[in-house]
């Protein structure tokens, strides 16, 4: 008797959620413009997106808004952002359903970027296949610079191994004499990829990598790897890796009284936690950066806006500017283009030039033109990550010389008795 | 109820099956794409909690690979997609996740309780790790890029791997076997002393659960775009399924399915409407129904029709 009542009503359980599921939302007014984004809200890469792209896009959003919003000529006003954020909870899969509802139902006016870059691959085919431009935030890789041609409607803001770090970095260890590297990279993409670049870039200039080790990124102990590396008395140890391993290999070379000449460590190096939690131990340390308060006025200005009122750990001097420059560059190919039409917006940002905070700002085959980088290796020096190294572009604003070699991490004092 | 009412309910019942069927065969021509995207990851939610139920339900085994049984479907659709036509592919996840189940099912099924659940666990990182180190130091790469199908077509292979996972674990429910699996669920030395060989049926059993998860892999993976080990082998897909089973209620074979269906429907609402509060609202319906409803919302409307709540708050 049960079942004759229950599998009906499971029948009208599916037939209700079906209906509901099949609502079809309207598309919204043109008196604002919609802008979609699935986001890791929860889950492992929730601490990433909200302390990467987050801050820049909500105080950019808000700073754009309180101007009147982007003068679009086709309509001949301004129209305000409004966001339309979803928590694809660092789920890839999530994350390319909530896509496609974002533009298939809600009908968004501009997707904006998931987060990682191997969200970037998994988002970049669906955005192209519905001609929406994707204006990427955190990520990119050297293999996706291949599939640029087959993806057009995809914009790379962030600089990444062979666009211009390794070989600027490979310039600085060169320059000072260096001669051997010893590497430690993450079992995944970006490790693949920086130490893949190093392998080639290094020895290039005559430096020889002695030791290649991969870990997984959950890695808990280094120190037998630090250990190893230590026998081979490397001039420089690299740690290509995520900042939780770039925290613990730092911790672990400090107790075992490892002090290479060089220690690149990143991501992580370039974020304001990395000095809140070591300090002065900092002194020396490297990693990717693009700029700081004294690459230029309008940088400066940049920084004190978003990091009014924030905790130092809120700071990177990698990616927030750059975030920020693809973001004003979008604005200006908006207004310059006239119209919400993707095409055509996407033709302006292949074909311009627009001044940012970067300076005179350009995307050239998908990806932030180098030239237009303000540098691209820094290292902490009394508290601030200065910018040391950056290409030979007019943008490029080294604000201190390269260290070398670094100063031996401080031994901590014996306990009073 | 008299016996004329009973059968008075049957074409009733039958009739409401066809519409339904009806109604979701022919979804892409009159619905809007995203209700085919998000009835398709209905559909996977259902498969995989229905797949875990067939072995677990009845025996009380706590699987923890179903992750591990969708990600071998993933990867083989990433190696596969690009050679050999889509029903080849599925076919391909399914069975490697079913000789995946009947290797590791004949070596651990004689482990019980927390170490069965931990093995099984241990196996979804086990496959992640051993792709990623294959991934690293012989490809050298790490994700791989899936061919990409149309979505009416990936909506029907997910309807019909549906249809087959709801029909098999019906008939198996219903069947001699279904029963063995019960006794086993209640007393497995007492089983065995019945005659029922334990084992040779666990294992098998469990084997026929993971061919469902490795086709639904399959064919979601043409979703994805791109995968690589970490999105294949994703802890969430083994906990999923629990989670979903217990909150329809496991006492019956349709609560998982109810589970499933609302669960990934309150998913959807929660993480598109109330983004920011999702975990926060998510966990609170979720401590609720474990404390408050140990038999699901099957049990909670089995409780109400048979009059329970009103008895209580009549005696309150």
């Amino acid at each position: 008797m049960k079942k004759k009542v229950f599998l009906p009503l499971l029948m009208a359980i599916f037939v209700l959620m079906f209906l509901f599921s099949a609502t079809v939302t309207t598309a919204p007014a043109k008196d604002k413009i919609v802008v979609g984004m699935s986001r890791p809200l929860s889950g492992p890469m929730a601490k990433i997106g909200d302390s990467a792209f987050r801050p820049v896009y909500e105080t950019f959003v808000a700073e754009v808004n309180a101007q009147g919003g982007i003068f679009v000529k086709e309509f001949n006003k301004k129209l305000p952002i409004e966001l339309k954020v979803y928590d694809d909870k660092s789920d890839t899969g999530t994350m390319t359903r909530l896509t496609e509802k974002l533009i298939l139902e809600d009908k968004v006016d501009f997707l904006w970027p998931a987060c990682g870059t191997h969200n970037i691959f998994a988002q970049a085919p669906i955005a192209n296949k519905y001609s929406y431009i994707l204006l990427t935030a955190e990520g990119g890789a050297t293999s996706i610079t291949p599939m640029l041609q087959s993806l057009p409607y995809l914009f790379i803001s962030l600089s990444f191994s062979d666009w211009y770090q390794i070989p600027v970095w490979a310039d600085l260890l060169a320059e000072k004499g260096a001669k051997t590297a010893y590497i430690i990279s993450m079992a995944d993409l970006f490790g693949i990829e920086y130490a893949g670049v190093s392998s080639i870039e290094l020895p290039k200039r005559g430096i020889n990598i002695v030791g290649i080790k991969s870990v997984p990124p959950d890695i808990k102990d280094l120190s037998t790897i630090l250990k190893e590396a230590q026998k081979t008395k490397a001039d420089a140890l690299m740690v290509l890796a995520y900042p939780d391993a770039v925290i613990l290999a730092t911790k672990q070379s400090m107790e075992i009284g490892y002090n290479p000449k060089a220690f690149l460590g990143g991501p992580g190096v370039n974020f304001g936690f990395y000095h809140a939690i070591f300090g002065p131990a900092t002194e020396g340390v490297s990693g990717f950066s693009m700029a700081n308060r004294k690459t230029s006025p309008a940088m400066k200005e940049l920084f004190d806006k978003l990091y009014k009122n924030k905790p130092e750990a809120a700071n990177d001097w990698w990616g927030h500017p750059l975030y920020w420059a693809g973001y004003e560059f979008w604005k200006q190919a908006i207004e310059k283009a006239g119209t919400l039409d993707q095409k055509k917006i996407k033709d302006v940002m292949v074909a311009e030039t627009f001044n940012t905070v970067l300076g005179p700002t350009s995307f050239k085959g998908g990806l932030m033109a180098k030239e237009s980088h303000t540098g691209e290796i820094g290292q902490w020096q009394k508290g601030l990550f200065e910018t040391v190294g950056g290409g030979k572009w007019p943008n490029t604003k080294v604000t201190a010389p390269f260290v070398y070699p670094k100063p031996k991490w401080p031994v901590p004092a014996p306990a009073k008795k | 109820m008299d016996k004329t009412t009973v059968l008075s309910k049957k074409p009733l019942f039958l009739g409401l099956l066809f519409l339904l069927f009806i109604l979701f065969a022919f979804l892409p021509l009159y619905g809007s794409v995203y209700s085919v995207i998000l009835v398709t990851a209905i559909f996977m939610h259902i498969v995989l909690t229905v797949s875990w139920v067939i072995f677990s339900g009845p025996t009380g085994y706590i699987s923890l690979a179903s992750a591990a049984f969708f990600g071998v479907g993933i990867y083989t659709s990433a190696i596969l997609g690009k050679t050999f036509p889509l029903p080849i592919v599925i076919c391909f996840g399914a069975l490697t996740s079913f000789c995946l189940a009947l290797f590791v099912g004949a070596l651990t099924l004689r482990l019980r309780g927390i170490y069965f659940s931990m093995f099984t666990f241990g196996l979804v990182l086990l496959i992640q790790q051993l792709l990623l180190w294959y991934e690293v130091n012989i490809t050298h790469t790490r994700g791989r890029f899936v061919i990409v199908i149309n979505n009416a077509t990936i909506y029907y292979v997910m309807f019909a791997i549906l249809a087959a996972t709801i029909l098999t674990a019906y008939f198996i429910s219903r069947s001699k076997y279904g029963l063995a699996l019960q006794s086993i669920g209640e007393d497995e030395e007492a089983s065995a002393h019945t005659g029922i060989n334990v084992t040779v049926l666990k294992t098998i059993i469990f084997a026929v659960s993971a061919l469902f998860a490795g086709a639904a892999g399959a064919i979601m993976a043409t979703r994805w775009t791109y995968i690589d080990p970490f999105i294949a082998f994703n802890p969430l897909f083994s906990f999923m399924p629990v989670l979903m089973a217990i909150f329809g209620g496991m006492g019956q074979f349709y609560g998982s399915i109810i589970g499933a269906v609302i669960f990934a429907y309150l998913q959807e609402m929660l993480i598109t409407r109330f983004p920011y509060y999702y975990m926060l609202i998510f966990g609170i319906i979720l401590v609720v129904v474990i404390l408050y409803l140990p038999g699901g919302l099957v049990g909670l409307l089995q409780k109400w029709r048979k009059g329970d709540l009103a008895e209580k708050h009549a005696n309150t």
